[in-house]
């Protein structure tokens, strides 16, 4: 048990300096910035009354430390600073873009846990024939495939040649609920590479547990085969399940925003990616934090799971 | 299976060949650019049309994929040139305060998101092609130091180390003559996937812009700048989509199966040495683990 203690302990201290590394790492944005950081971001043309505007919002004229301390010590009341470019507070700017991201995010992983489990027992349980070979060939192909290649010609032909989904979701605004043609394209992209993983790793799951002195006792004990297969074996192929289930969160986040660039979706995706382009550095790092800090708690979350479900693996941190 | 492979293998090689011969030759037969046309126009000359500031698309066909596949293959082998000393010498060290000075600052980085990282960097400093195969190889430097040392550890503890270091040689003969020459084919295998995931994250970033000017002649470029003559002129979207799709797909299907057949010949060693891996080496380092 003791080892167990220790494995958690660990990981949380793991976590704790991976948050600890996110806000470092995202503070240390504005210091890379080459020169006189107020100049750097004022434009090409830097107007003096622009930059002093710069200085003052960004508390440019005090000592790094310190100005790493303030922030550092408003994140966890949600102060993630302002923008440079219209003022609004940048937990505005989040507030703003949060839904329609979670809806897209939520959705997807909604419809990921049932494919991915449902296609990798399906094809553990024809090894070898005809719907494993299918489902392995395509899964291993469209795996590696970028989201907006993928994206750009399933609008060309369901949504321009066809015509029977719209191209993007313009016009929708944030209200995406009352327009589900205009999601399906967008989760239909989202979930091609993480699906592609997890019915891989189920499979590969599956095919062990089903092989194992344990599943050939209780089938000669005569337990029935779906109760063998769904409560005997599945558990054991869920462990590493779990844990990619956690790791996917991490593709999902280039997903939404390569996803939301290509659709015009206005979530948390399009806010960063208008932020780098107008090099507002304070919504950029606030958003950085946000998601990084999801990716950290995921992923502890997973491998405690991971731990729960199978112990004696020992996933080592 | 055996005859499932050799299939996948073709297969992957089929699909692979047209978009890896034309990134790597396109330029030398694509000739001298001709003049601009009116954007998104059909015939006239222009068999795929032309593109949004009207230049002929198959002219920036046959120049567009080269800057992604060196890209990719630039961040793969800075990847290898810092992970590789990081983990060999973690490995092979005794003195455990190195390893973990070497190690643990990885682990933490691993909590990054990727594209994350690239979209950070892309911010502050206006990144070239090379600065984002720097960025690239970065991200991946985590991931392939621990593959490194975890492969090292496993051929440090064999037997054959010991004789060894019984019979006097030197550590570098050591390190490079045994412990390095027996991690090839893991590392060999490991660079099929991740070259993969490295293609994915360079044309992700060059669609977002990252890295490439805006009217750059690169595959991913294309697919992003020509999206809104996709309604009038879909060639100059729809080709290099193709193409890029070609390559990632047709690359991994053909690594896949490469590393399925190393697999199996190093079978048996493997299956020993894959259980004794001590210590914290974490089954992240299987394919799936990271795009």
């Amino acid at each position: 048990m003791s080892g167990v203690r220790s494995f958690v302990a660990r990981r949380l201290l793991l976590g704790a300096a991976q948050t600890v590394a996110v806000v470092l790492l995202v503070f240390a944005l504005t210091e890379a910035l080459p020169g006189d950081a107020a100049v750097a971001l004022a434009g090409d043309q830097p107007d003096p009354a622009r930059v002093a505007a710069i200085r003052e919002a960004m508390n440019l004229d005090q000592p790094a430390w310190q100005r790493l301390a303030d922030w550092a010590a408003g994140l966890p009341h949600g102060d993630l600073g302002t923008s440079l470019v219209s003022g609004r507070p940048v937990s505005q700017y989040i507030a703003d873009g949060f839904a329609p991201t979670l809806l897209l995010a939520a959705l997807t992983v909604a419809l990921l846990v049932p494919v991915g489990f449902g296609l990798g027992v399906l094809a553990a349980r024809h090894e070898g024939r005809l719907a494993d070979r299918l489902i392995s060939s395509v899964t291993l192909a469209v795996y590696a495939v970028p989201e907006f290649a993928l994206g750009i010609l399933l609008v060309t032909v369901l949504a321009i040649q066809l015509g029977w989904l719209p191209p993007t979701a313009v016009g929708y605004g944030a209200d995406l609920l009352g327009h589900p043609a205009a999601l399906v394209l967008p989760v239909l992209v989202l979930l091609a590479r993480p699906v592609c993983s997890l019915v891989r790793l189920v499979r590969a799951g599956m095919i062990d547990a089903l092989a194992s002195p344990y599943v050939a006792q209780a089938r000669r004990y005569g337990v029935p085969r779906a109760r063998l297969r769904y409560a005997h074996a599945l558990p054991n192929a869920l462990a590493p399940a779990a844990q990619q289930l956690a790791r996917t969160v991490d593709w999902l986040l280039s997903g939404v925003i390569v996803v939301e660039a290509l659709f015009v979706i206005p979530g948390l995706g399009t806010v960063l990616l208008n932020a780098i382009a107008e090099r507002d550095v304070p919504v950029v790092q606030g958003l950085a934090v946000v998601f990084g800090a999801l990716t950290v708690v995921l992923n502890l979350g997973a491998d405690l799971v991971a731990l729960r479900l199978a112990p004696r693996t020992g996933v080592a941190a | 299976m055996k005859q499932l492979r050799a299939g996948r293998f073709a297969l992957g090689l089929t699909v692979v060949a047209l978009p890896l011969a034309l990134a790597l030759l396109g330029p030398v037969f694509a000739g001298e650019p001709g003049p601009r046309a009116a954007s998104f126009t059909l015939g006239d000359g222009h068999w795929l049309g032309t593109d949004f500031v009207g230049r002929d698309t198959w002219q920036q066909v046959l120049h567009g994929g080269r800057p992604v596949v060196l890209t990719a293959l630039a961040a793969t082998a800075l990847a290898y040139l810092v992970a590789l000393p990081i983990g060999l010498v973690s490995a092979l060290t005794h003195r455990r305060w190195l390893e973990e000075l070497l190690m643990r600052p990885l682990d933490v980085l691993l909590a990054v998101p990727s594209l994350l990282l690239i979209l950070l960097a892309a911010t502050v400093f206006s990144l070239g092609a090379f600065g984002l195969a720097m960025l690239v190889a970065l991200v991946n430097v985590p991931d392939a130091a621990r593959l490194v040392r975890a492969a090292a550890a496993e051929a440090a503890a064999r037997p054959a180390v010991e004789a060894l270091r019984m019979q006097g040689e030197t550590w570098w003969r050591m390190a490079f003559g045994y412990v390095g020459r027996s991690m090839l084919r893991p590392l060999a295998a490991d660079a099929g996937t991740r070259l993969t995931g490295v293609l994915y994250l360079v044309a992700t970033a060059a669609f977002l812009g990252v890295g490439v000017a805006p009217d750059a002649a690169n595959w991913a470029v294309m697919v992003d700048r020509n999206r809104t003559g996709l309604f009038v002129q879909p060639w100059a979207v729809v080709v290099p989509a193709l193409l890029i799709v070609g390559l990632t797909m047709g690359a991994n299907l053909l690594f896949d199966a490469a590393l399925d057949k190393g697999g199996r010949r190093r079978a048996l060693p493997r299956a020993t040495g894959s259980e004794t891996g001590e210590g914290p080496v974490r089954r992240r380092t299987e394919k799936e683990a990271r795009p």
